[in-house]
C-alpha cells in the first residue's frame, strides 16, 4: 500500500510539473540550436588596415592591468556587435591662441610613433571634435571599412582646466546615435571619471554596447532572474499552505420567520443642522516640460568622412 | 481480544471517550461497544446496523429529521473537488481507500424558537459636501433614530452532541428546513446516530447569542445610510421561547497523518464541507523547490535564447 502511494505521489508530481519540464526542454533545445547557428553566422572583420590597439592611454590614467582588462572587454564586445570601440586619453591644451598643435603618442607603454594633429580653431569643443575625428580617420578605424566604417571613439582630455570628453561616432553608430544617446554615454563616463577612470571607460564601452545591441532580452536583469523565482515560489508556498476551515454562510435573516422582521416603528427626526463654509485655496502654479531631440551631431571631418558626436566639458 | 476501535489486542485499556457498555450484535452475536449516547451504530464484525429503540423513544424521540440527501459517493466527489487545489496535502489524503472510511451520522440538535421585541434609539449624522464658486460647503444634519421591530426566530440549531465540535457544527449550517420530516427510526438504518447528550437548557446560551447577534445586525441594517451613528438604547427582549429536538445529517471523515487526526465534516443535506487539509512538509518542499528551480532555469534559458536571437 505504502509503495503504491509513493508511486502515485511520483505520478502526481510529474503530471503537475509536466508543462514546466516540457517547456524547459524545448527552451534548452532552442538554446543549443541558436548557439550552433550563432557560431555559423559570425560576421568576419573586413577592415584590416586599422591597428589592433584600442586603448590609447596617453594621459596615463590607467594601470597596465586596467588597460589589459579594457582591451579584452572591448575585443569581446567588438566580436559581438561588429563595431570598433576606441579609447584615447591625453593631456594637452586644445583651447585658446596657444593651442596650435597636439602631439599624440607614444603612449607610456610605448610602441606607437608620435603623430602631430593640427588644431584649426581656438574653441575647445571644435578642437576636441576635430582631434577625435582625425585620430579615427588617420588610423582608419571601422569594423567593416577604413573610411566611414562602423565604430565609436572616446577622446578624453585630462589637461587641467580643459578636462572633458568628446565622443566621435561613425558608420552604423553614427546612424544609430542621437544627441541624446551621445549625452547618455558621456554621462556614464562623467559619473566615475574623477574617482575611478577605469570604471568610467568600462561604463563608456557598456553604454555604447547596450545602445547598439539589437538582441532581444527579458525586461529585467540577471539579478531578477535569481530573485523573481524566489518571490514567485514564496507566493506559491503561501497560497498553497493557507486554507480556511469554512466560511460562515448563514444569512443574517436565515432563522427569521418570513425572512424579515416586522417593523412597528421607524422614525428619523431632524434634531439640528449646521453648515460650515471653507474657501478653496487654488494653486495657480504652472509647469514646463522638457525633452531632447536627436540629430547625433552630424558633421564632416577634415578627411571628408561623415562623423557624429558630442562633448562634455567639466 | 481485538478492539476494532483502538485496534489494540489483549489490552484492557480503553480509548479516550469510550465509556460505553458492550452489547451483542443480534445478527452475528459479536460484541459491539455502545457509548453512552449512541442510538444507532454498526457492528464491526458483520457490518449490520443496530438501532437502540430506548434511545429514540419517549423523551429521546426526535420530533423531526432531515434525511441524508448526499450519498457517500457524491460526498467523496465534493471532498475531492474542494481539496483538489490543496497541493501540499498527502497523496493518499483523498484516496478511495481512505475515503471509504467515511461515516454518516445523525447528529442530535436542539432547535430554538424565539419571539422577540427589539427597540432601538440612537443619534445619526448625515454629512453633505458641495462646492459653489471658490467655496466649499459642509452640511451636517443630526437625526434622532427610533426603531421598533418584532422578530420571530425559528429553529435556531444548536448541536447537542459532545463528540461533535461546536464551531464545526455551526459552520456546517445552514440546513434547508423545507426537507424536514417527522422522525421514524427507519431513517437511522445505515447510519450512526446519537440521542441528545445534554438537555435543551444547557446549550441554549449558544442559540441566544446567535439570536441576539442577528437581531442587532437586522436593527443596524434598518438605520443604514447615516455617516455616523451613536447608540442611545438598544433592547432585545424575548417574549416567548420554545425548544424542540431533531436530527441532522452529517458525514464525517477522519484522516490520520503523522500521528494526528484530521476531521472533515460534510453537511449531509447541502454538501457543505468543514475542515482543513493536512500539510505534507515533504510535498511542500518538493513542489516549492521544483517550481523555484523550473522558474529560474526557464528564465535563464529565455534570457540566453533572446540574447542569441
Amino acid at each position: 500500500m505504502e509503495e503504491e502511494f509513493k508511486k502515485e505521489a511520483r505520478r502526481q508530481y510529474l503530471h503537475y510539473f509536466r508543462f514546466w519540464f516540457l517547456g524547459i526542454g524545448i527552451l534548452a533545445v532552442a538554446c543549443v540550436v541558436m548557439l550552433v547557428l550563432d557560431r555559423t553566422r559570425q560576421v568576419p572583420r573586413t577592415n584590416q588596415e586599422a591597428p589592433k590597439e584600442r586603448v590609447y592611454d596617453y594621459a596615463d590614467v590607467l594601470t597596465d592591468s586596467e588597460e589589459a582588462d579594457l582591451r579584452e572587454y572591448i575585443a569581446k564586445m567588438e566580436g559581438k556587435l561588429h563595431i570598433d570601440i576606441v579609447l584615447v586619453t591625453f593631456s594637452q591644451s586644445v583651447e585658446g591662441a596657444d593651442a596650435g598643435q597636439v602631439t599624440l603618442g607614444p603612449s607610456p607603454g610605448g610602441g606607437e610613433v608620435r603623430e602631430q594633429y593640427d588644431l584649426r580653431s581656438a574653441d575647445w569643443e571644435q578642437n576636441m571634435q576635430d582631434l577625435a575625428d582625425d585620430f579615427w580617420d588617420r588610423n582608419r578605424f571601422g569594423y567593416n571599412e577604413g573610411f566611414e566604417g562602423d565604430g565609436v571613439l572616446l577622446l578624453h582630455n585630462w589637461y587641467e582646466g580643459q578636462n572633458g570628453e568628446h565622443l566621435s561616432t561613425s558608420g552604423r553608430v553614427e546612424e544609430r546615435f542621437s544627441l541624446y544617446d551621445i549625452d547618455e554615454v558621456l554621462y556614464a563616463v562623467d559619473e566615475y571619471y574623477d574617482t575611478d577612470p577605469y570604471r568610467a571607460y568600462r561604463a563608456y564601452v557598456e553604454e555604447v554596447c547596450r545602445r547598439m545591441d539589437d538582441s532581444l532580452s527579458l525586461p529585467f536583469s540577471w539579478g531578477l532572474v535569481v530573485v523573481l523565482p524566489i518571490i514567485v515560489a514564496a507566493f506559491y508556498a503561501i497560497s498553497g499552505a493557507s486554507q480556511k476551515k469554512a466560511e460562515n454562510t448563514v444569512a443574517v435573516n436565515a432563522y427569521v420567520a418570513g425572512g424579515r422582521p416586522e417593523i412597528r416603528n421607524k422614525e428619523d427626526s431632524l434634531i439640528r443642522r449646521n453648515v460650515v463654509t471653507r474657501k478653496i485655496e487654488t494653486d495657480s502654479g504652472g509647469g514646463s516640460g522638457g525633452g531632447h531631440s536627436g540629430g547625433g551631431g552630424h558633421h564632416t571631418s577634415s578627411g571628408g568622412a561623415s562623423h557624429g558626436g558630442g562633448s562634455h566639458r567639466h | 481480544m481485538y478492539c476494532p476501535y483502538c485496534e489494540s489486542e489483549g489490552s484492557e485499556e480503553r480509548a479516550e471517550g469510550q465509556t460505553g457498555a458492550l452489547t451483542l450484535c443480534p445478527n452475528c452475536g459479536g460484541e459491539v461497544e455502545v457509548r453512552e449516547h449512541t442510538s444507532a451504530t454498526q457492528c464491526p464484525y458483520c457490518d449490520s446496523y443496530l438501532i437502540f429503540n430506548e434511545r429514540v423513544e419517549g423523551r429521546f424521540s426526535p420530533r423531526m429529521l432531515i434525511p441524508f440527501q448526499m450519498g457517500k459517493e457524491s460526498c467523496k466527489s465534493s471532498l475531492r473537488e474542494k481539496f483538489r487545489k490543496c497541493r501540499f496535502s498527502p497523496t493518499d489524503f483523498l484516496s478511495e481507500a481512505r475515503l471509504n472510511g467515511m461515516q454518516g451520522y445523525y447528529v442530535p440538535y436542539w432547535f430554538y424558537d424565539y419571539k422577540t421585541v427589539c427597540n432601538y434609539q440612537g443619534e445619526g449624522t448625515k454629512v453633505r459636501v458641495w462646492r459653489s464658486g471658490d467655496k466649499e460647503y459642509t452640511e451636517t444634519s443630526v437625526f434622532a433614530i427610533e426603531r421598533g421591530m418584532d422578530m420571530d426566530f425559528e429553529k435556531i440549531p444548536v448541536d447537542a452532541s459532545e463528540q461533535m465540535p461546536d464551531d464545526v457544527m455551526d459552520l456546517l449550517a445552514p440546513f434547508q428546513y423545507g426537507q424536514l420530516v417527522d422522525f421514524k427510526p427507519e431513517y437511522l438504518s445505515g447510519f450512526y446516530g446519537e440521542k441528545y447528550n445534554m438537555p435543551a437548557g444547557e446549550v441554549e446560551y449558544r442559540a441566544m447569542a446567535l439570536m441576539k447577534e442577528d437581531a442587532a445586525r437586522l436593527l443596524r441594517e434598518s438605520y443604514a445610510g447615516y455617516n455616523t451613528v451613536r447608540t442611545v438604547r438598544e433592547d432585545i427582549s424575548v417574549r416567548d421561547s420554545r425548544a424542540s429536538y431533531g436530527l441532522l445529517p452529517v458525514w464525517k471523515y477522519i484522516y490520520r497523518y503523522k500521528e494526528q487526526d484530521y476531521a472533515f465534516y460534510v453537511n449531509g443535506q447541502t454538501g457543505k464541507i468543514v475542515g482543513t487539509a493536512p500539510f505534507s512538509r515533504a510535498k511542500f518542499l518538493a513542489y516549492t523547490g521544483t517550481l523555484w528551480g523550473c522558474l529560474t532555469v526557464a528564465l535563464a534559458l529565455l534570457e540566453i535564447l533572446l540574447g542569441l536571437l
